[in-house]
């Protein structure tokens, strides 16, 4: 409705948010922002207080990844915009849409060094998709309705809208309302890239999978963005192709498909990577030969041609020369390429891999294995259930020994590795998906980077468990030291840790340690059945190691089990 | 090392030549000449770069054709080091 009350820009700010579906925002106000947080108090916007910026902008990422919409943050001038920084680099490497708010000082101060004054837009240039500073109040609107179209058309990313104060003050000549119109297309082939099939290249791609006789799918975070996972499976279905999944992938191929290898790549699966290390073909979907992924480049995947399905063009050839590109759009793409092959043998042995390798959940003595708490949890965990995770061991632990029936259902900073993602994405996918669990599964060093979000979480009584793998160490850096800087263990110990019990009943958040194995199922269930949030701590022996691990520099089949 | 010129269009936005400038930092390749003007009436900017490096220029191309304010390139090879007058 437009209400003859002349609109400022915070009104206007508002009420775009609205026409394109926002219901909810992360944010923390200060001098420079506040026009905006004023109009705020008149829209029906629901505004999460943060209790830092960068907790709003992993939440706001977090809300994104679990509902696939946009996730929106705001924050102040100078130190609030800063603070976001680290949100927006996170959401560029791993292609989040998130649309970021600045307060800007006045346009008559602006340039002259005033209070809390930075050149955020200078700053955003490495960290977004695309950034705006507004100068005008009547621009306002559209520039807002073109963040929204490019943070979600092509490949997603982080758009910051940097607005000075007296703009958001100043009234507009055009009221602008507030009724949701669903999805702007914008026409500009930048933002709204070919949709239609590449006819030669899939000539091409199809004569090469039909040559194919050792063929092996490598699934990346790009299916769930482009919403095909439907579309994935139903390929599967019909080639019978087996596959291997990056760190973002995790959830897109059904996790029992008997050809399905796991992970691959510095932390993969025997499976996975001894099959790709042997396969002729590779077809990569929404994946970008992430060094991670690759090992050692010149050795990965030596005897595969490669099909790369993309949304960005800037990532073929970029790391592996290709033989076959297909740009667009996965869910259009993917089932031109779907044809029955006959590649029985080599299916045959990758599901003879994926059985003779499983996991081994065998660990000496009374204190307790990282991966067989998480697998367990993982088995008791209802459908749906949501997994955030922080940096470290207890991420690929995680990515190993869960399984997930969707992208959607984890989440995890792939491209950015970033500590401090667990807790505050966790807050942002339980708004998003109230009915939904969402288990935080975070380390001692991870936790305690964004620990002052349990405030959010008590405020908003949010029911997140987090289940912290307490190693009184900066786990996966130790772990490094151990094996490749001779034992050194510098700057790494984490055994002065705060009492977590403690901490978390200081907000409200019941909590629980556990030490030995005996203890863990009943926890696990007390957990999981528990209405409110929960912190589960699990002591674990702070030598305990990741592996396989593919040395740096290392082909990917030449990983150590053990030290 | 290599050098090539790239023939770039883009929207008369303030911002552009910073834009333009980053990424070709950042994926490792060097200006060693610029020329910009604008054309009369139209918010359009015509951008000439020669730049440096022992990458591949498609890579460049590539990504500076992500830029939401550019709107065509061109690349040509050039032999010859140009004094950038
Ligand atoms: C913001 C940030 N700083 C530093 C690092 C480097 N780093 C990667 S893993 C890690 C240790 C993480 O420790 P913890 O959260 O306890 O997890 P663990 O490895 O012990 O499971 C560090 C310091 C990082 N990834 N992100």
């Amino acid at each position: 409705m437009v209400s003859k009350k002349p609109q400022t820009g915070g009104t206007v700010l508002f009420n775009v948010l609205q026409q394109h579906g926002v219901e909810h925002v992360f944010g923390y106000p200060g001098g420079a922002i506040m026009p905006i947080y004023d109009a705020l108090y008149d829209s029906d916007i629901k505004h999460f207080l943060c209790r830092h910026e960068q907790g709003a902008s992993f939440s706001a990422i977090g809300y994104a990844r679990a509902s696939q919409k946009v996730g929106v943050c705001l924050a102040t001038s100078g130190p609030g915009a800063t603070n976001l920084i680290t949100g927006l680099a996170d959401a560029l490497a791993d292609s989040i849409p998130v649309v970021a708010i600045t307060g800007q000082v006045a346009t008559s101060s602006m340039g002259s060094d005033a209070f809390q004054e930075i050149d955020i837009f200078g700053l955003s240039l490495a960290c977004t998709k695309h950034s705006f500073q507004v100068r005008d109040v009547n621009e306002l609107a559209d520039i807002l309705h073109q963040a929204f179209a490019i943070a979600l058309e092509g490949r997603q990313g982080p758009v910051l809208v940097d607005i000075p104060k007296d703009i958001q003050l100043a009234i507009v000549d055009k009221p602008v309302d507030n009724i949701y119109v669903a999805k702007r297309t914008l026409v500009d082939s930048k933002v709204n890239p070919q949709l239609k099939i590449e006819s030669a290249n899939i000539g091409t791609a199809l004569a090469l999978l039909k040559q194919a006789k050792k063929p092996i799918l490598y699934v990346g975070g790009g299916v769930g963005m482009a919403d095909a996972v439907t579309e994935l499976r139903e390929f599967i279905s019909v080639t019978d192709i087996p596959s291997v999944s990056t760190l973002k992938g995790l959830g897109a191929v059904n996790p029992s498909d008997e050809c399905y290898l796991g992970m691959l790549g510095m932390h993969g699966t025997k499976a996975a990577n001894f099959a790709v290390q042997r396969c002729d073909l590779l077809i990569a979907v929404g994946a970008r030969f992430d060094d991670r992924v690759t090992g050692k480049l010149a050795e990965f995947a030596p005897h595969a041609k490669i099909i790369h399905f993309d949304i960005d063009q800037a990532e073929i050839n970029k790391r592996r020369k290709v033989d076959v590109s297909i740009l667009g759009d996965l869910k259009v793409n993917l089932p031109a390429l779907a044809a029955p092959l006959s590649i029985h043998e080599w299916h045959g042995e990758c599901k003879h891999m994926r059985e003779s390798f499983v996991w081994q959940y065998d660990h000496p003595g009374e204190t307790i294995f990282a991966p067989a708490v998480l697998s367990e949890i993982s088995r008791t965990m209802v459908k749906n259930t949501v997994v955030t995770t922080d940096v470290g061991q207890h991420q690929m632990w995680a990515a190993q020994h869960m399984t997930f029936e969707h992208p959607t259902n984890f989440l995890t900073s792939g491209g950015m590795g970033t500590m401090g993602f667990g807790v505050p994405a966790a807050i942002g996918a339980q708004i998003s998906r109230p009915d939904d669990t969402v288990i935080a599964v975070t380390g001692d060093g991870s936790f305690m980077m964004n620990v002052q979000e349990l405030s959010t979480i008590k405020r908003f009584q949010l029911p997140v468990k987090i289940v912290l793998i307490d190693n009184s160490k900066l786990g996966m850096v130790r772990q490094w030291q151990d094996l490749f800087f001779d034992g050194r263990l510098s700057e790494t110990d984490l055994s002065d840790n705060p009492d977590f019990v403690m901490l978390a009943n200081a907000f409200d958040i019941k909590s629980k340690v556990i030490t030995k194995k005996e203890q863990v199922s009943a926890a696990i269930n007390e957990m999981l059945t528990h209405e409110g949030a929960y912190l589960l701590q699990v002591k674990i022996d702070a030598s305990d190691n990741v592996w396989p691990l593919v040395p740096p520099n290392t082909a990917n089949d030449k990983m150590m089990e053990s030290t | 090392m290599q050098q090539h010129t790239l023939r770039i269009t883009a929207q008369d936005q303030p911002t552009v030549l910073e834009r333009l400038l980053q990424v070709t930092r950042y994926r490792g390749f060097i200006v060693t000449g610029m020329t910009m003007f604008g054309r009369v009436d139209e918010s359009v900017l015509d951008i000439e770069l020669t730049v440096q490096s022992e990458k591949s220029i498609d890579h460049l191309h590539n990504q500076l054709n992500k830029l939401i304010d550019v709107d065509g390139i061109s690349v040509k090879k050039s032999d010859a080091l140009q004094c950038p007058t």
